[in-house]
């Protein structure tokens, strides 16, 4: 027995690898024609063998729960999602074109303003902004790069447009498990490998660790590069390991960096403190200084900032990035691409209502059994309200919240997501997916190979934050057809 | 370059994997011996838990002193820091920290045999399933043990991770080896006594030492020549004299290493001027017992010298620049 696609369900949606007659869309035909061509017995010893690598290799998130933290192994679908080459190119442009445009932004925030001055961003927005750092006002970041690694989740609605959906600029995770995901399918899957043209990912970690050298104050020898963790309890912790060990650089808590009379940063070793060139912070602003941050973090080092701000040390990405990842700051984006750059967005937003504007307001409340309502400030999915599967009463809770605070809140329609079949049991099923590709700025440009494809595994949900349900699929950009 | 943090947390992380490997051939050293044993004989299961020194805190957490509670004690109680299980989850916790300083295979390693342990250490085991479940872990040591000398570089790191490695050897050793002091032996007994023959077997097999002493020493087990071999030869990587000679040459290749050294010296000199012939089992456990503080030293030196710079802080003026 196989796994056929023949009662595929594909009308609800557009599907990743199907299309609405139910034929395997040419990008993803020798890939399913191999998987289907597998038997049920093999598909499923297959999928065994990965669960164990995972568990082995030790891929794990970690949710807290309940006072304590837990390990999950981090949960995989062996069906990968397929994109074709041609496609991807123009999803790459935009994203960088996206990327260039939103430094430019950061930078004149905490510069001059042109973009308030020139009437395009309203100044109550920055005002409001709960990410907008008075301590980081007149810096200039080596290349005018503040948000060096920035992770942008796209989605796809039921037409087949490709949409923005949000820009993570503070300390977007997930790039580990794009590169594991690609080791856990060589491994078990290394057949497909030759009969499919699969653009590869591992570039990652090199490109990761010239756009961070290329931060060091000091030029002229190899740069001492650290990854900043706030420890083993935090969430993304196998990422942070992960990378270090990737990029040859050295793991570190706020515990291990000082700060010296001489504002450079050092760290303890067993031969005394060695001076770091450069911090890939893993650590919200927040934490970063307990001199000019949260007096009570235990997880940032004190005088880092005094240290940024002279110049003595780089720090990926810089304090105050995130002015720009604020659900609100979104959506202007579209024109911050043609103000600053004078090109036209490559890739769209999903239309947005902002809940400060009257107008817009009065719509989000009439309608929010429609919408989905997102809090300016959340990441992971947290505070967001659902409006067609939310109760009356969230629905109600949701819009007080919204007249309490409108400059908090942003409403979207609800997209259909689109879909890609997943193993469920013995057959393919369509569940929803987004993907989260991550595109590097500092002296060069770089976007992944695809990116980070999470998918909703349970049946209709839209949720695909691994904190919810979520789990992820191997992401392939293969060559087309001829 | 070394983190004091990673530094501290990968000599922790090689002392619990030997250690763990220790007690696991421990036991299935003393379940060889035992069943050659008379009946009535003069020692136990209970030696075992005196050998590792954690008499007390058997006695505080089990009612009996029964080879249930022993092995269970040494194999799977996690109230036990000591046990084999707490061993190896505590080496994986360390490895969690130290990705990046170690090759990715090993963090797999580890984590598996964490995963095996957990998975088939538990509960009740009998005889034959624990033998072989135990040789597993001494098998997967040993893997990682050779994954680590073959593909990691011989550097910093390395260096915290072989010295882990031998004083926790050295310690296990000196306390195999001071057997006797747990065996309360009947004072009519002659010092060739064959159950006395059996129990060197037991300390010998106990060190994966039972066939080089045989090829290198003598067919006859006589407690000053079995006594010699495993303090004093040069050759057999789990004597006394062989691991402080690996903590010495680890040791100069680290930076400021005079005061570490200065204690190890104290050790190997002790070693070297011990009279062995006709020693008393008192004498002996005096020695040994002196062999044991002098570990203890050197640990708090190397403590003092390598993993606790980070708690002061640095004078940046005459820092270094890496």
């Amino acid at each position: 027995m196989n796994i056929g696609i023949d009662n595929y369900p594909c009308q609800a949606t557009y599907d990743e690898l199907i299309d609405r007659d139910g034929a395997v869309r040419p990008a993803a035909k020798a890939m399913m024609d191999h998987l289907t061509g597998l038997g049920l017995a093999e598909i499923h010893a297959r999928r065994a063998a990965v669960e164990s690598a995972i568990l082995n290799m030790g891929i794990a998130f970690t949710v807290y729960s309940e006072g304590e933290n837990i390990d999950r192994a981090w949960p995989f679908d062996i069906v990968p999602r397929v994109m074709a080459a041609s496609e991807w190119l123009r999803v790459e442009r935009g994203l960088k074109q996206r990327l260039a445009a939103l430094n430019m932004f950061i930078n004149d925030l905490y510069n001059e303003q042109r973009v308030i001055r020139d009437g395009i961003l309203p100044a109550g927005i920055l005002a409001g902004s709960k990410n907008f750092r008075p301590q980081c006002v007149g810096m200039k970041p080596p290349f005018g790069a503040w948000a060096n690694i920035c992770g942008t989740d796209l989605v796809r609605d039921a037409d087949g447009t490709i949409y923005v959906l949000e820009d993570n600029l503070r300390v977007p995770s997930g790039v580990s498990y794009m590169l594991a995901n690609r080791l856990l399918m060589k491994r078990m899957f290394p057949e497909l490998f030759k009969v499919c043209a699969i653009q590869p990912v591992d570039a990652y970690s090199t490109r990761l660790y010239e756009t961070l050298a290329a931060l060091s104050p000091r030029t002229g020898e190899r740069p001492v590069i650290v990854v900043l963790t706030p420890g083993i309890f935090n969430s993304a912790y196998y990422e942070h390991s992960y990378l270090a060990q990737q990029m040859g650089a050295v793991l570190v808590e706020g515990r291990d960096l000082v700060v010296g009379d001489d504002e450079c940063v050092y760290m303890g070793t067993i031969d005394g403190p060695r001076r770091v060139d450069v911090i890939y912070r893993r650590v919200d602003d927040e934490f970063l200084d307990p001199e000019v941050f949260r007096a009570d973090s235990e997880l940032g080092v004190a005088g880092l900032m005094r240290a940024w701000r002279a110049g003595k040390v780089g720090i990926a990405n810089a304090p105050g990035a995130g002015v720009a990842d604020d659900k609100v700051v979104y959506t202007f984006v579209p024109q911050l691409i043609r103000y600053y750059l004078d090109q036209e967005p490559i890739l769209p937003n999903v239309p947005s209502y902002l809940c400060m504007r009257q107008e817009d307001r009065d719509y989000v409340l009439a309608n929010l059994d429609a919408l989905v309502v997102k809090p300016a400030n959340e990441s992971g999915g947290y505070g967001m309200l659902i409006g067609p599967r939310a109760s009356a009463a969230e629905r109600a809770a949701c819009a007080e919240r919204i007249r309490a605070d409108p400059r908090n809140y942003m409403a979207q329609p609800t997209l259909m997501l689109s879909t890609a079949p997943t193993l469920v049991g013995d057959s393919l099923a369509p569940r929803h997916l987004d993907l989260r590709p991550f595109i590097l700025q500092s002296e060069k440009m770089y976007v992944t190979t695809g990116g980070l494809t999470r998918v909703a595994l349970r049946e209709g949900s839209l949720v695909v934050n691994s904190s919810q349900g979520g789990g992820s699929k191997d992401t392939w950009i293969v060559e087309d057809p001829t | 370059m070394m983190l004091a943090r990673a530094a501290e947390n990968i000599y922790w992380m090689s002392r619990y994997l030997e250690r763990a490997e220790s007690t696991a051939r421990l036991v299935n050293a003393a379940s060889q011996v035992l069943l050659d044993l008379p009946r009535g004989a003069s020692f136990g299961w209970d030696v075992l838990i005196k050998v590792v020194g954690l008499d007390k805190e058997f006695h505080e957490a089990y009612a009996e002193a029964n080879e249930d509670n022993i092995l269970r004690f040494l194999i799977s109680d996690l109230g036990n820091a000591g046990s084999i299980y707490s061993c190896i989850a505590r080496a994986r916790e360390n490895s969690r920290i130290l990705r990046e300083v170690l090759p990715a295979r090993a963090w797999e390693r580890i984590n598996s045999l964490y995963l095996f342990v957990r998975n088939e250490l538990g509960g009740s085991l009998g005889a034959t399933q624990r033998y072989k479940l135990l040789d597993e872990v001494i098998a997967r040591r040993q893997a990682l043990i050779g994954l680590l000398s073959d593909c990691m570089s011989h550097d910093l790191a390395y260096q915290f991770l072989t010295l882990g490695c031998y004083t926790e050897r050295t310690d296990m050793t000196t306390r195999i080896v001071d057997i006797n002091a747990a065996v309360l032996m009947p004072r009519h007994q002659v010092p060739e006594d064959p159950s006395l023959g059996l129990l060197w077997t037991g300390v010998l097999t106990s060190l994966h030492a039972s066939q080089m002493y045989r090829r290198h020493v003598s067919v006859h087990l006589r407690s000053a020549e079995v006594l010699g071999f495993l303090l004093r030869d040069p050759h057999f990587p789990r004597t006394v004299a062989y691991s402080l000679n690996k903590l010495e040459s680890t040791l100069v290749q680290l930076p400021h290493h005079a005061a570490p050294l200065k204690v190890l010296r104290t050790a190997q000199r002790r070693v070297d001027t011990m009279r062995l012939d006709n020693l008393s089992p008192a004498l002996r456990h005096e020695y040994l017992d002196a062999i044991q503080t002098d570990l203890v030293r050197l640990h708090d030196s190397v403590t003092r010298e390598y993993f606790r710079c980070r708690e002061v802080a640095p004078a940046p003026r005459h820092a270094v620049a890496a």
